[in-house]
């Protein structure tokens, strides 16, 4: 009777206490949103190589202010030939071989149609078909030339826009770093649109990822890229029609063809082209370009779910 | 004798047990409870910490980096109301209830983060 006595308040002990480990976090405030990292196993100096490197890509893709040593944003303002940091040239050339990976309605030199769309919503207007045309007309007569030693050339006015791909692409790199340090279990949340899933700190290693625009659904991943795209984010409601940031490039239009496109794929950059892409696709294109192309899609319509792919288990709470 | 010990040793289970339930209740009830914190960044700086549990309803007026961002709270929302930045995309957010749903006007580098208990890891 003793024993039990004994026993009974460490049991009390024990459903009480809380058992979880805190992880390694930070904030790193980049790319225009917030991404939380957080690291069950690893180093403090590994926070720190993740924040020197989201802000490296930050400053050199941003749009709208220069880059040191050379951005997008010198990049933008000149049709010279000129030399920029290996990085960046690898970033580029990516962002324009995407397009022959499937994602055809991909085209980081839509920055000037993309930004005449964004500053036309902001005053809940629509863009005039004129103004499309003439924006198409400067993309069409466009181009960009890669040449030897990291050398490049924007031919014409079109303006490169890498905001669809430079977050993916980072954590491609992040998740290349961690890899190589034997990180497991981490979670790279950047923000919505990309996030990067090691292992959870429990036995089954899996993450609970809801699904925001789609009452009640979650889904449970573990080791990959989560790439999302949306009208929900950052659209623009006018008389009755949802306009998003994201342009088909063919067209010119800010309205897509689905709601959200969510797509887990083994690389970041290519998970967040394809999202953007896979905006303006069919159903049936979207499963052929799986197929093709080793992704796993989820595609919303009115806030509910019209396809999955067959792997993908979506569940209700 | 021996039936006081048992009758006293009963009472003893019977205490601890109760603790232990009451404390397991408390825990839980804790843990559940959202009290959601918003918490306000200018650059990498926290500039204000807002209790949204208590469901105010208040203006906040924020130093960003290209001007002042309004913020304003009510009913255990968050949202940036005016904003001098080009795109508006902040103030088109409208409120926020939740966390994993971070309110970012970029141009000013004033971002809204709301902290506290959240039914998934991540939301997409």
């Amino acid at each position: 009777m003793k024993k039990i006595a004994f026993i009974l308040p460490l049991l009390a002990i024990a459903l009480t206490s809380c058992s979880e480990v805190k992880p390694l976090e930070k904030m790193v405030f980049c790319f225009d949103s917030i991404i939380d990292v957080k690291l069950y196993d690893g180093k403090k100096e590994y926070l720190d190589w993740i924040n020197n490197i989201c802000y490296e890509y930050d400053v050199a893709t941003n749009y709208y202010a220069k880059g040191t040593p050379l951005g997008i944003y010198q990049i933008n303002r000149t049709n010279d030939e000129i030399e920029i940091e290996p990085d960046i040239y690898d970033l580029l050339k990516y962002a324009f071989d995407v397009k022959d990976q499937g994602a055809t309605y991909f085209d980081p030199m839509c920055g000037s149609l993309s930004e005449k769309w964004k500053e036309s919503l902001a005053k809940k207007e629509i863009l005039s078909e004129t103004v499309i045309n003439e924006e198409l007309e400067k993309r069409n007569n466009s181009s960009f030339e890669f040449f030897e030693d990291y050398n490049i050339q924007r031919i014409g006015e079109a303006t490169i826009d890498l905001g669809g791909i430079a977050k993916g692409y980072v954590l491609q790199k992040v998740y290349e770093y961690l890899r190589g340090h034997g990180v497991n279990k981490y979670i790279i949340n950047g923000g919505f649109s990309s996030i990067l899933l090691g292992e959870k700190n429990t036995k089954s290693g899996l993450f609970t990822v809801g699904l925001k625009e789609v009452k009640n659904a979650y889904i449970q991943a573990k080791n990959c890229f989560i790439s999302t795209s949306s009208i929900y984010q950052q659209g623009v409601e006018i008389n009755g029609v949802t306009y998003s940031h994201i342009i088909n490039p063919v067209t010119g239009s800010a309205i897509n063809e689905n709601d959200g496109v969510i797509v887990i794929s083994d690389n970041g950059a290519y998970g967040d082209a394809m999202s953007t892409s896979l905006m303006n696709n069919t159903l049936d294109e979207i499963k052929s370009i799986e197929q093709e192309h080793n992704i796993k899609t989820i595609v919303i319509k009115k806030n509910k779910i019209v396809y999955s792919h067959k792997d993908i288990e979506v569940k209700y709470h | 004798m021996d039936k006081k010990v048992l009758r006293n040793d009963l009472i003893l289970i019977g205490s601890l047990l109760v603790l232990a339930v009451i404390s397991l209740v408390l825990v839980l009830t804790l843990k559940t409870k959202k009290n959601l914190v918003a918490k306000v960044y200018v650059q990498n700086e926290v500039v204000e910490v807002i209790d949204l549990s208590k469901k105010e309803e208040k203006d906040y007026y924020v130093q960003g980096l290209k001007g002042q961002v309004h913020i304003h709270t009510k009913n255990g929302g968050i949202a940036i109301v005016e904003s001098n930045c080009p795109h508006q995309d902040c103030v088109n957010m409208g409120y926020v209830y939740e966390t994993n749903r971070p309110i970012i006007c970029a141009y000013n580098a004033v971002y809204i983060v709301i902290e506290g208990k959240a039914n998934f890891d991540v939301e997409i």
